[in-house]
């Protein structure tokens, strides 16, 4: 229940607020019953209609972004069932007719459910008997699946464990001992690169020197194909990893584009940057639902995962640290920090133990356990006040008496700590800061009030330890490091230490020298990568946490500079052209081109880089296969439909329509040359023309028009008529859309549609029309010379038809005309121009059997004369006579 | 990295070039063995199933070219036979058969749906044709061939359907080929070319050198995998050379290609004009002998120390405002150069500079194969390089941040178990 709408929810996270020890929401893996949870995180999608929801919410669609929400555990309404099946696309979900059938129970009784929901996460009230407690699934498998995609990269994935690309890689089989015996044999190995992917193609050859080969020739010689990244796995989340992010990414890139066009000072405009920052927190989203998803310890059939869940906890880490230092609220950006860092903190880092704190509560005299003064002074340390109190409260038992009455006294404090959430205006906190530092001041004086003597009980000093956490709250730096040195903790707990205890009013524009002065002492592990970003953002080098986030992920490095550079944080401009956000997003660009099936995400992210990036995006856009030979997908429709109907062209269509997304006429235009080419190939000649005139390649067109004319001389009229009426429909699309086109290859395709016009209208007997389409041809000039002879000759047959006379005297005179132009311009010697074709149609023919032909034509055009003329006259005896 | 396939039976004899065709559906593998293989990649589940084999040339065949699709499936092949072959796939539709002696490919599987068709045989070459590479496709359907008399032939293609006309364009000594007029005495580059291109001693010796590749030809290429050993001195330089050509693949810049021929261990950037004689614009020349032009090069000290390019790779430009170049050579270098484009100025101000000159600087410089790099290739964008050696390895390079050339992996095909402890230097190097 979302508002007052039932909405469809695929659960994210579940958040309980059970066992009270933080107090915070802590995030559970799964649960039983209903009764924990507080809160659950997910991803709503909306009612569209019937099985259909839209993962875009109306009120957002404007902008594009995937809806998330937190939902009070009341509104959780029920799960979908169990065993059906969920399809899945990138914005729509399809839910099963079982699944809808309960929604729309459900959506019956919207009012009243919106009523009692309301009342009951209000009310917070326990008992949630209104609806029956349903048994929940593990959280991410509520449903939602996609189906595998179809590529033979399955297999690949699933040997693939990750690899950094270091040392040699051997291939298999191997084929001798030790990489010199290649030499010995007079081999070496030579590789040539795909441009389907980032693979290689490694094959034997015969080594570049000039001592000879000893090796036998005549062995037979393996070619060897090496993929340079490991395919991204097709393991369901990872794949919708990347789609998904990709919808974030570009709703980003969006917000960038309209934004900028519209102020330059956009940045700083306050609801920019909570978009900003809402897209940056959906990116931590998905990162975390990766990680929730990759931690189960469900059966994975398709083999391990290719990232463990440790890495996208890394993942997840690095981008909510660089949401909290980077991406605060809107005008919070000058408001202490502290706080925040420590919940990123005890979010991530969970310390002390839930187990540690489950024994110690079972034990008599806790503080006998070695592990009890480190859990309070952790608990402490990590501000989680009522895990402190409660142990705290254990000390009642102590046998000091001083103990326990410092200790109530400590725990009064702890859990009176200001919080800054708590208060309004900054100013407030810091005044109330001051004063709770008094009351710590005070417990201080109280302590040193002990006897020497009393510091001890049976077991330990507890003065010295009580005495740390009084140092810890009063804020004492070197107290601070020492205790986390102790603890075992590293300098961020320090630093987040820093800004709870040490210095309130600690800000982000202070982190670096802190930060520096911190790492000094306590140096950062250089070979967890995990931990050089998070140095890299304390610090505020954001080049450098880029650097070392492309060796984590270079996921995670493209997307932290798309969101650093509009933030100023890393430069715009570099030295060489490419940006650094840039060269970031390339990378895992060439990343995802490993993949040749992801090659629209794969140009999304190419076409977000300027120049480079787009003609890199051209490059690989223009090789994605477009698969004409794909006779499955053809629907047998005929003729202008045919063209019409795009989708018979699958692929192209796609990649066409990319390149109309991006403005990169230029491939485009290439795309459409080589379609053509393969489409005259399979003799499709409509699609080709209409491909061609699509890249003004009017030449193209030209060499089209000549295969289909072609086809006259090769197959006959019949089939001829057939080819040139599918490319009849082009011929009206080009005089309307290109009227300036090139006209030598227009004129040269008009002839070849009205020519098939004219066979056409012979092959059906209706040879007045035909005759009249002859003349009509050559009356408009559109008969190119070396044609006229194979004409004429088609006027044979129509001359010879006895039951009527079909031409005029004007149109037969104007046949007669071009005839003897042959003739003559034949006895000039020029009549290859005239006679060629003719010639090409008769088996073996040459010139004379051309001039033959035609010579049966002038045969023909007399005795039509003769005949003319007789019955003219004898029509004009009976008009006469009948006039008389 | 991840192994993908293997076809464990190519070829009869040593591959020579393997060459993917523009989708890298299909790829095309010429061998030792005299034939050419194609092979077509089973999406569905990733093999690699043959296509079609034919015996193409008299003699190894040393290199395979695919024409852009927008003509057609097009391959032109050399050969150690001294002729350049351009085949074309028909459609078992059958499109129009000019009344050509079609030679019918050798045995192999032709489905009878489809097979390639001899449509040209260009035999100018006195020498053994070393490379052959198709034109970008904006300057139309051209080719090019470089063999070991040190030519640069153009082949331009008159009749495009049927492919059978080609028309020798250009044909031009690379070593004798002259500087551009407007190159300025001061530029690094003219210094170099006077000095290692004695263009009278090669192509005295060339000329000499011609019946003797005739005979190695005879003896040797046809059974064995390289030219016989007991040719010293002269037949040696067959072997030590290295011939080689790449294609600049903007369209911006006019044609360009980049060419290395013999011994002289230079590449040069060639401007090919359609009414003009070629002219070199500029020439890589890695020797440090610019300083101490004293220094006397003596490109036929030959040896197996020979500084020849074997191989050289233009890189697509994409949208950078330089080129890069890789090459590779017996010298055991690959050497990626930096080489940036003049500038067309015409007031005399700018002149004085070097703006108006193409320059050209090395950016990287690995020896890390530590014997003779046999081919380098840019992959399609123009990022990563690939080299291979004479050390059996395929070696990766990428550019890192701040356009620093690092290693990016590297292959083998030895036993994998010595792999631990056989290399401790390499694996710490931090790839990516």
């Amino acid at each position: 229940m979302v508002g007052k709408d039932i909405a469809l929810v695929h659960v994210l996270t579940l958040y309980s607020k059970s066992g009270g020890k933080s107090g915070t929401h802590a995030w559970r893996e799964k649960t039983d019953t209903i009764g924990v949870i507080s809160f659950i995180a997910g991803q709503i999608y909306e009612h569209e209609h019937r099985r259909q929801f839209n993962i875009i919410h109306t009120a957002d669609a404007l902008l594009g972004t995937v809806h998330f929400a937190h939902i009070p555990a009341g509104s959780f309404l029920a799960l979908l069932p169990k065993d059906e099946v969920v399809k899945s696309s990138q914005t729509h979900i399809e839910i099963g007719s079982q699944a809808y059938k309960l929604f729309d129970d459900l959506n019956a009784e919207r009012e009243k459910l919106a009523e009692a929901v309301a009342s009951l996460n209000t009310a917070e009230q326990k008992s949630r008997q209104i609806f029956s407690e349903p048994r929940f699934r593990d959280p991410t498998s509520t449903g939602i699946s996609i189906g595998p995609l179809p590529s033979h990269n399955l297999h690949r994935a699933l040997t693939a464990t990750r690899s950094r690309m270091s040392g040699v890689f051997t291939l298999k089989p191997p084929l001798v001992q030790k990489p010199e015996d290649l030499l010995a044999a007079g081999q070496s190995l030579s590789a040539t690169p795909s441009p389907l992917d980032n693979s290689l193609a490694v094959f034997t050859t015969p080594a570049s020197s000039s001592q000879s080969a000893s090796r036998p020739p005549d062995e037979d010689q393996p070619v060897y194909f090496a993929g340079s990244d490991v395919v991204p796995s097709y393991e369901r989340r990872l794949a919708r990893f990347i789609t998904d992010t990709l919808v974030i990414f570009a709703a980003f890139q969006n917000l960038l584009k309209t934004s900028r066009s519209k102020d330059p000072e956009w940045i700083h405009a306050e609801q920019n940057l909570t978009v900003m920052r809402k897209l940056a927190i959906d990116y931590v989203n998905f990162i975390k639902e990766c990680w929730i998803h990759a931690s189960q310890p469900a059966p994975r059939p398709d083999g391990p995962l290719q990232y463990s869940a440790d890495h996208y906890r890394s993942l997840y880490t690095c981008f909510s640290l660089f949401v909290v230092l980077y991406l605060p609220e809107p005008g919070y950006e000058e408001a202490p920090v502290g706080e925040e860092l420590m919940e990123w903190l005890n979010i991530h880092f969970i310390e002390p133990s839930t187990e540690e704190g489950d024994h110690l509560s079972s034990l008599k005299n806790p503080w006998e356990d070695e592990t009890f003064w480190p859990y309070l002074t952790r608990a402490t340390l990590r501000g989680l006040s009522k895990a402190s109190v409660f142990i705290l409260k254990m000390l009642s038992g102590h046998p000091s008496e001083d103990l326990q009455h410092l200790a109530e006294t400590m725990a009064s404090i702890i859990s009176s700590q200001p919080r800054l959430q708590n208060f309004t205006a900054e100013r407030d906190f810091a005044y109330a800061s001051r004063r709770w530092k008094d009351k710590v001041k005070a417990l201080r004086v109280e302590m040193e009030q002990v006897l020497e003597a009393d510091r001890f009980d049976d077991f330990d000093n507890w003065w010295d330890r009580f005495s740390d956490i009084v140092g810890i709250l009063e804020g004492r730096a070197e107290i601070v490091q020492r205790v986390c040195e102790e603890l075992g903790a590293d300098w961020k707990e320090v630093c987040a230490a820093w800004g709870v205890f040490v210095d309130p009013r600690f800000r982000r524009q202070d982190i670096p020298d802190v930060v520096d002065r911190i790492l000094d002492e306590m140096p950062p592990d250089p070979t967890n990568v995990e931990d050089m970003v998070h140095t890299a953002l304390f610090s505020g080098k954001a080049v450098d946490a880029l650097a070392h986030a492309s060796q984590l992920d270079r996921w995670l490095a493209a997307h932290l500079a798309d969101i650093m550079e509009p933030l100023s944080l890393i430069s715009v401009d570099s030295q060489d052209g490419i940006p650094v956000r840039d060269l970031h997003v390339l990378a895992y660009a060439e990343y995802l081109h490993s993949d040749p099936a992801l090659w629209r995400i794969t140009v999304d992210y190419m076409f977000s880089c300027g120049d480079v990036g787009a003609e890199r995006g051209d490059e690989v856009l223009v090789r994605v296969p477009l698969r004409l030979n794909d006779k499955s997908a053809t629907a047998p429709v005929e003729g202008e439909g045919r063209i019409r109907a795009g989708n018979v062209v699958g692929v192209l269509k796609d990649v066409n329509q990319t390149c109309f997304d991006y403005q990169r006429e230029g491939a485009r235009r290439t795309i459409c040359r080589i379609a053509a080419q393969t489409l005259v190939h399979e003799k499709n000649y409509g699609l080709a023309v209409s491909y061609c005139s699509s890249a003004e390649d009017w030449q193209g067109l030209g060499r089209i028009v000549d295969r289909v004319l072609d086809e006259y001389i090769t197959s006959g009229p019949a089939r001829f008529a057939q080819y040139a009426s599918d490319i009849a429909p082009s011929l009206q699309n080009l005089n309307i859309h290109h009227p300036s086109s090139s006209a030598v290859f227009v004129h040269r395709l008009m002839f070849a549609v009205r020519y098939s016009n004219f066979q056409q209208l012979r092959i059906k007997h209706e040879l007045q029309s035909a005759a009249l389409d002859l003349v009509a041809m050559f009356r408009d000039d559109v008969v190119p010379k070396s044609w006229w002879a194979v004409t004429l000759y088609d006027a044979v047959e129509l001359l010879q038809y006895r039951s009527a006379l079909l031409f005029s005297a004007a149109g037969a005179a104007e046949l007669l005309t071009k005839l003897e132009e042959i003739f003559v311009r034949t006895s000039q010697g020029s009549g290859g121009d005239y006679l060629d074709i003719l010639a090409r149609t008769i088996a073996g023919g040459g010139y004379k059997e051309a001039l033959d032909r035609l010579k049966t034509v002038r045969l023909a055009m007399a005795r039509y004369f003769a005949r003319s003329a007789v019955l003219r006259r004898a029509n004009f005896f009976i008009l006469e006579s009948d006039k008389l | 990295m991840i192994q993908t396939g293997v076809i464990s039976t190519a070829h009869g004899d040593l591959v020579t070039d393997a060459s993917y065709d523009f989708y890298g559906l299909r790829l095309a593998t010429c061998s030792l063995d005299q034939r050419i293989k194609l092979w077509q990649l089973d999406e569905s589940n990733g093999n690699w199933e043959l296509e079609d084999d034919w015996k193409a040339h008299d003699a190894a065949v040393s290199k395979i070219s695919w024409a852009h699709p927008e003509f057609g499936n097009i391959i032109a092949s050399a050969s150690f036979d001294r002729t350049v072959k351009v085949w074309e796939q028909t459609s078992g539709i059958g499109m129009p058969e000019p009344q050509q002696p079609v030679q019918a490919n050798g045995s192999g599987s032709n489905a009878s749906t489809s097979r390639w068709i001899e449509r040209a045989v260009l035999p100018e070459a006195r020498g053994t044709v070393r490379a052959v590479e198709f034109a970008p496709h904006h300057f139309g359907l051209k080719l090019a061939s470089i063999s070991s008399d040190n030519h640069l032939r153009i082949y331009e293609c008159l009749e495009q359907p049927s492919l059978t006309t080609w028309q020798l364009s250009e044909e031009t000594d690379i070593q004798a080929l002259p500087l551009s007029p407007s190159a300025s005495p001061f530029t690094r580059a003219q210094q170099t070319n006077a000095l290692a291109t004695p263009t009278q001693t090669s192509s005295s010796l060339d000329g000499a050198s011609a019946p003797l590749i005739a005979q190695a030809l005879q003896q040797g290429l046809q059974q064995s995998s390289s030219t016989s050993q007991q040719r010293p001195g002269l037949g040696n330089r067959e072997a030590d050379g290295g011939w080689c050509i790449s294609w600049c693949k903007d369209r911006y810049w006019g044609e360009l290609i980049a060419a290395g021929a013999g011994t002289s261990g230079v590449i040069k950037i060639i401007q090919l004009m359609p009414s003009n004689r070629p002219i070199t614009l500029l020439t890589l020349d890695p020797s440090p002998a610019v300083e101490g032009a004293v220094v006397p090069v003596d490109p036929d000290a030959g040896g197996p120390s020979s500084s020849a390019i074997t191989s050289v790779s233009w890189a697509p430009s994409c949208g950078r405002s330089y080129h890069l170049i890789a090459t590779g050579g017996r010298d055991g270098h690959v050497r990626i150069w930096r080489v940036k484009p003049g500038e067309e100025v015409e007031d005399d101000m700018a002149a004085d500079s070097e703006d108006g000159q193409w320059s050209a600087s090395i950016v990287a410089d690995f020896e890390n194969h530590k014997s003779a790099v046999g081919r380098v290739e840019w992959n399609i964008t123009g990022t990563v390089l690939s080299s291979a050696g004479n050390d059996g390895r395929i070696r990766l390079w990428k550019a890192t941040s701040g356009n620093v050339w690092r290693p990016a992996g590297s292959i083998g095909v030895e036993q994998s178990e010595q792999q631990e402890n056989e290399n401790p230097a390499e694996r710490d190097i931090d790839m990516e």
